[in-house]
Order: C-alpha cells, then structure tokens, then sequence
C-alpha cells in the first residue's frame, strides 16, 4: 500500500464523477485533437503538392480556382488559354521550369491530363508497372485510379468530357493505358496523365473508331503529321501552365507582367494557399476555442469532485496524517487524483480522435488520408497534452493547499 | 515511560486547563475521567503530539516533545503512538487490510500481512478482511480502529471515548481486546472516558 495506489482506489471508488471528469476532458481533448490532425493532413497535403510550384498560368478568373484546378485537380478550370501566348511570356531568363496542363476529360472521374513528361518527375512519381508514353493517346494512370478503375496494362478506354458522369463520351477515341505509377500520397494518384497532344487530338480531330470496337487493335491514334507541329501551332491551347522561377525577383515582376499585359491570369500558389488556410484557420479556432472551454470545464469538473471528495474526507485525511503521513504526502495524493484524471482523459481524446479519423477514412474508403494519418502525436498535440495536464494541475492546487492546511487536533475533536 | 510534568494549555486565552502530571511505565493503563468540557480531549491530543502546551514537558522513553519540530512531531506520532477515537473513521475507499497496511506503510513499518492477518484474528475480525470500513457494524468498527492503531506497535495507546458508543457487550469487548494488546506490545495505555461501566477494570485513573 502506498500513496499512489491510494489515490488509484480513491479514483476507482469514485466512479460517477470520475467519468464525468474523464469524459469532459476526452470530448475537449479529442475534439481539438481531430482538428488539429486534420488541418495538419489538410496542411501537408497542400505542401506536398505543391512541388516548388511558383505561379500558375490561366485563363482569368478566380486565382483560387486556377489554383485548385491546376495543382490540387479539385476545381474547375477557369478556361483555355493559347500556348503560344503563355510560352512568350515564359520564355524569360527569370523562369527555370514550364508544364503545360491541358484537361477538362474525365474517366470514373478521374481526370484526364494532357502534359509533358516533366510533370512525372515533378511529383517524383516511379512506374509500378508498364511505361511512360511515348505517342498520342497513350496513358499512365496513378495508383487510385488503378484501384478503382481496375484498369490495368493495356487496357482501353473513352473519356468523357467534363468531370461529371454525365459528361458527352469521346467515343471516337481510345486511352491506352500503358503505365501504372506507384502510390506517392499526392494528387498525382488520382489523375489519368497523357501526352498534351492526346486531348488535342481528342478535341480537335475526327477518326473513325467506336469506343465499343474493342477488338480493334491496329486503330491508329491520330494523325501524327498533323499534330507534329502542335506546339507552334496558333490555335494550340491549353488549360494552364505551371511555372517554376529561376530568381526570386520573378516573385514580383512576372505576376505583374501577366496580369497587366495580357488577357491571362497569373496566380501565386503560396499566397493563395496562405488564403485558403486562414479562412479555414478562422473556423478551426473557434471550434478550438470551445473545445478548449470543454478542457477548461473539464477542470473544474475535476476541481469540484476533488474539492467535494476532500470535504467529506477531511476525518480521513486527519486520521491519516495522524497514522504519520506528512503534508508531502497528502499534497502529493491530490495531485495524483487529479493529475491521474486529467492524463487519462486526454489520452481517451488523443486515442478518439484517431479512431474518428481511421474508422471516417476507413469508411469512405480514402487510402491515401488513411495512409497518412499521424498515429504518433503531432507537435500541436504535444502543446494540448501539456496545457489538459496544466489545466489538471490547477484544478487539484487549491484543493492540495487546503489539504496541506488541515486542522488535524480541530477536524478529530469536531468529529 | 511516559511523563508530563505541570502542563497547561489554553485556547486564545479564554479558558485555562491545568493538567495533572502523570507518570506511566511500559504495559501500564491508565484511566483519565472527567465530565465533558473539563479537557479530556484537549489533554489527550497534547499526549498525542497534536496540540503544543504553552508550559510544560512530556516525555515518552527518551523523547521530550518541546524538542521535536513539528515535522519530527508528525514522524514520531506515526511511529510511536496510536489513537482510537470515539467514533472510528477509516480510508473509506480501502477494505480493512487495506486500512491496516496503509498504517503500517504510513509509520514507516515493514507492510506485513502475516501479522495484519494475525491481528484482525485476535480482534473477531478474521472474516472481515475484505469488508470496507462502511459495511461493519459498530463494535466491529471499533475493534478494526484498535487494530488499525496497534497494528504498527506503539510505546503509547491513547484512546479518546473508545466505549462511549458501544453496548454492553461490546463495551467490555473493546476493554478486554485493549488491555491485551497493550501488555502484548508493552505499550502504555491511556483511555479518556466519562464511561462508568469500565471504571473498575482499572486499577489506575486520576479525574480531570
């Protein structure tokens, strides 16, 4: 028997208001727990789709929505725009790296986007099987896809023009798939990627061949005289261009310059982000702020029940230290009820919020956010476990002082 | 041996209590009667280290008492004395073991069950063990607060009312199970009581 095993039964013993402490601090813990994982997924996912992406090229519009079409795939694109147009402006000492990115297909909805090579390598996506395209109409398509779709090596397929299901089918034109690219937890998994000529070919020109004619082996994708030349070509138009700068005074001058001398759109992903992250910021700190009164309620639900416990426990207390406890140890007994409480209930929400998170991600069958929750505590959860453990501390202090104080010769004579 | 020498205690200087000097050697009882508000508890929480005399000296075996601070004062209570009071209270959340293992650790004992086990047999308590405080019924109470002072040995049993609430029955019990355990520990014992039924079974008792 010893002090920490008595605080152990003096818990245990008290079970009503021991769950009610508990629970008070699991739901404030957990709920700023799940927000935090979440906007730190949120946050990562963002970053790392980023790539070093210094200014998107679009047709005019919302710059958050070229953002959100060019680099996250989860908007619409704002329009078309010419290449020729964007290439002059981006053939400048200033711009290190251009990609272009031509889509508005889908397939299941996933989209199909016609780029360069380069756009793998920007996203350091490796192959898991096949090969990268090496003509029009051959496709790669990313490890979600793969899953979904059951496509596989070889396999055919028609796109369908927008991003909806109900979108008119290009039944003129067959996709080859010929790689499938390994899982990278980034926006890439979920795209069907072609060559830029593909979804001009698509768009632009009439061959002879159903979707249903799946026996059809020897179709020839597209007129490859044709589209030989497609990048010189006046009427060749894409959807955006992602550009990487070479020095930091492009930051300020080529933003500028698209913006104010031509009939495109430049938009920055960094400031955009920095927008969209602080207008979800402001919900998520107020969501935070009354979980944080929970944490506070939680406190004084533990402050109440020690307070209360210790009122009807001041014989016992006397009688203890009459048996030869010191203050130390009574004062150490109140803390360990307290503190025990307060540990076990953030513990609870750090472990809910995990559960919420696998069992939610699990459910809607979202691999990539299951693959990259956090089972370990994040920096932030490090701050909250300390503040619920403080919020613990205060809330047993007043009632260890007045433990530590106790009339012993007083409280045994009034018994 | 026990002994007090001209003690006088009193609360913010309103009422005064002069104490008799008392002299009591090991395995020695003594019965200290008076009506209430005469002192008898204020004069056994003095014996017990709780309350400081404003004159006087006591010591028990080699210990004077206006030597220890309060943080040795605490120490030595909880090695050397034991206290059963007119109502007995308990660690509510712990079983009576528990109780009696919780004042062994407290004085700083050795946590033996064995001899725990043994004690609450020589008490009746044998099958009580497990039972929490709440659930005995008063005279087994009692005798669970005399094991729970004697359980760790003491040179001092100081016993406030330990009958007062008692039948009968149970009356003599608790007398009879202290005497023994005093002379098995050769504890000296001192029982306040204004209890008329156990003032023969003394041979010793002044009057406050």
């Amino acid at each position: 028997m010893n002090i920490s095993r008595l605080a152990w039964r003096n818990i245990i013993y008290n079970p009503l208001n021991t769950i009610l402490s508990i629970l008070l601090m699991t739901f404030g813990v957990g709920v700023i727990s799940l927000l935090l994982l979440l906007n730190n997924q949120i946050d990562k996912q963002l970053q790392d789709n980023l790539r070093g992406i210094d200014m998107v090229i679009g047709a005019k519009g919302s710059p958050l929505q070229l953002i959100l079409s060019s680099i996250y795939h989860i908007d619409n694109p704002t329009g078309n725009i010419s290449y020729k147009e964007v290439e002059k402006l981006t053939k400048n000492t200033m711009v290190d790296q251009t990609i272009p990115l031509s889509y508005g297909d889908s397939y299941n909805g996933f989209r199909i986007v016609g780029t360069t090579q380069e756009y793998i390598d920007l996203y350091d996506a490796d192959l898991s099987k096949g090969v990268l395209w090496d003509k029009s109409m051959q496709v790669v398509i990313g490890s979600t896809v793969a899953d979904i779709t059951n496509l596989s090596i070889g396999d055919m397929f028609c796109g369908t023009h927008g991003f909806g299901d109900d979108g008119h089918v290009h039944d003129h034109h067959h996709y080859e798939v010929v790689g499938i690219l390994k899982q990278s937890n980034t926006t890439i998994d979920k795209l069907i990627i072609t060559d830029t000529k593909s979804v001009w070919d698509v768009h632009n020109t009439h061959d002879h061949h159903t979707c249903e004619d799946h026996d059809h082996h020897d179709h020839h994708h597209a007129d490859e005289n044709h589209n030989e030349d497609i990048y010189n070509s006046e009427k060749f138009m894409i959807t955006s261009m992602l550009v990487r700068f070479k020095s930091p005074v492009a930051f300020i001058q080529m933003p500028r310059k698209v913006n104010e001398t031509t009939n495109l759109q430049a938009a920055m992903p960094v400031l955009e982000i920095n927008r969209l992250t602080s207008l979800l910021g402001f919900g998520v700190q107020t969501v935070n702020l009354i979980a944080l009164i929970i944490i506070i309620v939680s406190g004084l639900s533990i402050f109440f029940s020690l307070y209360n416990s210790l009122k009807n426990r001041r014989y016992e207390l006397a009688l203890i230290r009459v048996h030869g406890a010191t203050k130390l140890q009574l004062i150490k007994l109140v803390f360990l009820e307290g503190l025990t409480i307060s540990t076990l209930g953030t513990i609870f929400g750090l472990m809910t919020s995990r559960l919420i998170l696998f069992s939610t991600s699990f459910m809607v069958n979202q691999q990539q956010m299951l693959n990259s929750i956090e089972y370990i505590l994040i920096t932030d959860e490090l701050w909250l476990f300390s503040i619920s453990l403080f919020i613990g501390l205060i809330a047993s202090l007043i009632p260890a002082i007045i433990t530590s104080k106790i009339n012993i010769p007083k409280v045994l004579s009034n018994a | 041996m026990l002994k007090t020498e001209s003690i006088n205690f009193t609360y913010d200087g309103l009422s005064k209590f002069n104490f008799p000097d008392i002299q009591l050697n090991n395995a020695d009882s003594l019965l200290v009667l008076g009506d209430s508000g005469v002192g008898k508890t204020t004069f056994i929480q003095i014996l017990a280290g709780l309350l400081k005399p404003k004159s006087g000296q006591i010591h028990l075996d080699s210990v004077n008492y206006n030597e220890l601070s309060l943080k040795e004062m605490d120490q030595f209570r909880g090695r050397r004395i034991g206290m059963i009071f007119q109502n007995p209270h308990f660690v509510r959340n712990l079983n009576i073991f528990d109780n009696l293992l919780l004042s062994l650790y407290l004085s700083k004992n050795i946590q033996d069950e064995k001899r725990v086990t043994q004690l609450l047999n020589e008490l009746g308590l044998g099958n009580k063990l497990d039972s929490m405080p709440d659930d005995l019924s008063q005279g087994e109470q009692q005798r669970a607060s005399i094991a729970l002072s004697v359980i760790k040995q003491p040179d001092l049993i100081l016993a406030d009312e330990p009958t007062s609430s008692l039948d009968d029955v149970n009356c003599q019990r608790i007398i009879k199970l202290l005497k023994e355990q005093a002379e098995k520990n050769k504890s000296k014992l001192i029982i306040i009581t204004h209890d008329n039924r156990i003032k023969t079974q003394f041979n010793k008792s002044i009057t406050l």
